[in-house]
């Protein structure tokens, strides 16, 4: 029996014969278990004209199976309350589910046979077109997706995951996905060579390792090579477009540029803290104090670096206004901005936001689902099992200095594109 | 000892509910030492349901005054209540809804004793301040504004909006516009005057903590607050029975058609409420349910959804689609109907409601998960209720039978009761 706590000391780390890595963390405060995963498997696999594809492969897995149908298998999670889902992201497939403790090897059973033996029935594959369809037109209502697509399309090429297509385009290329087109994907990209495998809650280590390997050990498929992308370069020029929608009457304001930040890059968590101060909390970052504490403009504006992970996303600062306010606000924000990278991060503010990332990051990991997740994340990053022991203390480490450096090197308002979203008079 | 300050009133199921002996402030505590974390809820019993013409919105509008300061926690002294909170990592929030208002947080459990001076603070010592009304009004504004980019949202208001007519269930929580803009800083704070009491609230403390300390905290935050000088006055109105079908159009820009269904149903403590619970499920919870497969399998809709809505006073139980392009509002209605009355005719199997019980049991297990999930869940409750409502769920719904079932659905769900609204979306000109 160790009396160590540390995370390094309590996760067990197993790598499968064919490369498959299995994470298990053992917490038996309460009779649940949560499960995270994910393989290379995401839209940047997406054929040219074929938007949308990882999307619904992902999504046709839990449609039925060589051996059941999608209601047969639904019949039988549903009455144990156990779920499993699959959905895609820009780079991954994503495994997630929850049961719980004694209906694990129902959750695992089920995960392996639609992981693989996915049957991709046509009738199935038609349903989902058509839901996806209009799923696609009724988010084309929302200002906010509006403003945001076409942001995207300004910062990325086409081609490139983060570019996102217009509505129209994406709905004629989801039309002409076939269920061959589905077939071959699955068949060229899934695999175990790329997969991690979460699982943390009220279960025994040893056992889960056998019941991985029973379900698991002797799957074969392809590993997609890892996500190559060229960082994508800053515009040289600012730029601006309205996008005019009927009866909204509030509009959603993007602005954005190209911000050449990844997980990996050297100064990450320092850029980090520079968003945390400058515009994550609506009611208590600088960009919130100014445009809804102090002016009552806005009930919601936000700075991220939302998409920086395997690849470098935008940065983007997202506010909703009335259309009287769109100039104002873009104004004020971009004023707030400017004044963050003249002047920095004060120093009592440094100290705020590390002790506010320590804090959120204790508090963030109060649920097996949520330590779940981490495991997968710090694994995909290959940070190390150690990682979340050592995460408080590089907060701890960085200086203003290192900050500033990050918001002169990441923030560039002076070449920012903004889109703006709504009904103008 | 500090438990000498409170009666232990009962424990049940691991929470221990207290009373604090000077001034009536009810308080629940559940040890749960999964994570170092804990979570901190004060709910007020009150809520949209108690604004009358005029003052729509004010519970909701209030809510944000909390959040603009004390003496004690103001931006003036560096010590707003969000950056402290913030500063802490803590999640933290607000909400306000027809019976109740809840504030709350979820921080590192040695950060305790600073949510509950916060929460002790702001019960009586909200400044609320005309300058800060004036701005934080714009704020809800464009709150308010979201929410009508949304038909779905907008029908549903309508859909309330109709079926109530005296019960004050008819207006929206975050209020009419007009009265939103109107409402002046007087009438606010009197609101803050008359419901905002120790012996009008509930304080919850679930997560990672010690009994005795905490009791401790608690007295000497929340101690020195005097019980109100007033009786919490009763909301005494009540919704007469529909007598006829409701019906009506709601025509604006959109992409998909919906449609909402309601019929009036009884109130939390009702004897019927584990059967509506069941049905719910029954309709919509996952793949196997009855909307799913006679409304989305088909084709008819993209999705399917139903809510029982159990409230203090008698709430409504609803059904909403969204339509799929091409069909008509007219073909969706009647599948929804013919489900609904298939469950009138034949009573649903054993089997299909072992499923259901099951779905409702493990998903309250799942939000045991984290202290949070269980505050919110307790809070609801109470809010409507008792917190043992919540505790006692799953039994309740282990008593349902096919009969029960068979019998709520021809109960409640008749033309006469029911108000059902189309959106339909207006032609590009």
């Amino acid at each position: 029996m160790t009396t160590d706590r540390s995370f390094a000391a309590r996760i067990r780390r197993y790598r499968l014969e064919n490369g498959l890595i299995l994470l298990v963390l053992e917490n038996h405060a309460n009779q649940t278990v949560s499960v995270s995963g994910n393989l290379r498997g995401g839209e940047y696999l997406n054929p040219p004209g074929k938007a949308e594809l990882a999307g619904i492969t992902a999504s046709m897995l839990s449609k039925g199976t060589l051996r059941r149908s999608k209601l047969e298998i639904a019949e039988e999670m549903e009455s144990s309350g156990a779920r499993v889902g699959f959905y895609s992201n820009n780079f991954t497939l994503s495994i997630s589910g929850q049961s719980v403790s004694h209906d694990l090897p129902l959750l695992l059973g089920t995960m392996t046979e639609e992981l693989r033996e996915p049957a991709f029935p046509a009738d199935e594959l038609e349903k989902l077109r058509q839901r996806t369809i209009a799923g696609i037109r009724e988010n084309q209502d929302e200002t906010g997706v509006r403003a945001y697509e076409r942001l995207s399309q300004i910062i990325f090429p086409e081609g490139h995951p983060f570019h996102q297509l217009t509505g129209e385009r994406t709905i004629r290329e989801v039309e002409a996905i076939s269920a061959e087109d589905v077939r071959r994907f699955y068949d060229n990209h899934y695999g175990p060579g790329s997969m991690i495998l979460s699982i943390v809650g009220d279960v025994e280590a040893e056992k889960i390792r056998d019941l991985v390997e029973r379900h698991l050990g002797d799957w074969r498929g392809p590993t997609p090579p890892p996500v190559d992308l060229p960082f994508t370069e800053l515009q040289s020029e600012p730029h601006k477009e309205w996008i005019s929608m009927r009866e909204k009457a509030n509009c959603d304001v993007v602005i954005g540029h190209a911000s050449r930040l990844r997980r990996l890059n050297e100064d990450y968590i320092p850029a980090i803290i520079a968003n945390r101060a400058l515009g994550q909390s609506t009611i208590s970052s600088r960009l919130g104090l100014v445009l809804r504490d102090e002016m009552g403009l806005t009930y919601g504006i936000n700075s991220s670096f939302s998409e920086s992970g395997i690849a470098d996303g935008p940065f983007t600062i997202g506010v909703t206004v009335a259309p009287t306010n769109i100039e104002i606000a873009i104004e004020t924000a971009l004023k707030i901005v400017d004044d963050f990278i003249a002047n920095g991060i004060r120093d009592e503010e440094l100290r705020d936001e590390q002790s506010s990332l320590a804090g959120s990051f204790q508090v963030g990991l109060a649920t097996n689902g949520a330590i779940a997740g981490q495991l997968t994340s710090v694994e995909l990053y290959g940070l190390g099992l150690d990682y979340l022991d050592r995460y408080p203390s590089i907060i701890r480490a960085v200086t203003v200095d290192q900050v500033n450096a990050a918001i002169r090197k990441y923030l560039h308002p002076e070449v920012a594109t903004t889109v703006i979203a709504g009904t103008f008079e | 000892m500090a438990s000498g300050l409170f009666t232990r009133v009962t424990e049940y199921e691991g929470i221990a509910e207290y009373r604090l002996e000077s001034n009536g402030l009810k308080v629940l505590l559940a040890e749960q030492r999964t994570a170092p974390v804990v979570a901190l809820m004060v709910l007020y019993r009150v809520g949209s349901r108690n604004e009358a013409v005029g003052r729509t919105g004010a519970t909701h509008l209030l809510e944000h005054m909390l959040f603009k300061g004390t003496p004690t926690y103001n931006k003036r002294k560096g010590t707003q209540i969000a950056a402290v909170l913030q500063r802490q990592g803590a999640v933290f929030n607000a909400d306000t809804w027809v019976d109740r208002t809840r504030y709350y947080e979820m921080l590192p459990s040695d950060q305790l004793g600073l949510a509950m001076h916060l929460e002790a603070d702001r019960m009586r010592n909200s400044l609320i301040a005309d300058e800060d009304r004036q701005l934080e009004m714009t704020v809800v504004r464009n709150e308010l504004e979201r929410g009508e980019n949304d038909p779905a949202r907008i029908l549903d208001e309508r859909v309330w909006a109709m079926a109530f007519r005296e019960h004050p269930y008819h207006h929206p929580t975050i209020g009419w516009r007009s009265d939103v803009e109107g409402i002046p800083t007087s009438q606010l704070k009197e609101f803050y005057d008359v419901y905002y009491h120790p012996n009008n609230a509930t304080l919850f403390v679930v997560g990672d903590f010690e009994t005795e300390a905490t009791l401790a905290m608690i007295a000497e935050h929340f101690g020195p607050i005097p019980r109100s000088t007033h009786d919490i006055p009763p909301m005494y109105t009540v919704e007469p029975p529909q007598q006829g079908e409701v019906r009506f159009v709601l025509r604006r820009a959109g992409q998909l058609g919906v449609i909402e269904m309601a019929w009036h149903t009884p109130e939390a403590t009702h004897a019927d409420a584990a059967a509506l619970s069941v049905l719910d499920r029954l309709l919509s919870a996952g793949v196997t349910s009855r909307l799913y497969q006679s409304l989305v399998e088909t084709q008819l809709t993209v999705d399917a959804d139903s809510n029982s809505w159990q409230f203090l006073d008698p709430g409504l139980f609803t059904i909403e689609a969204t339509i799929s392009p091409g069909i008509t509002h007219e073909a969706v209605e009647q599948a929804i109907i013919a489900t609904i009355d298939r469950l009138k005719s034949e009573p649903v199997s054993e089997k299909e409601l072992q499923k259901i019980k099951n779905m409702i049991a493990t998903r309250s297990i799942f939000l045991r998960d984290s202290p949070l999930g269980v505050v919110s869940e307790l809070s609801e409750s109470e809010a409507v209720a008792d917190w043992k409502l919540y505790i006692d769920l799953p039994r309740r719904v282990a008593e349902v039978t096919p009969e029960d079932v068979q019998r709520v659905v021809r109960t409640y769900f008749h033309d006469d009761n029911r108000t059902v609204g189309y959106f339909i979306p207006k032609e590009e000109q």
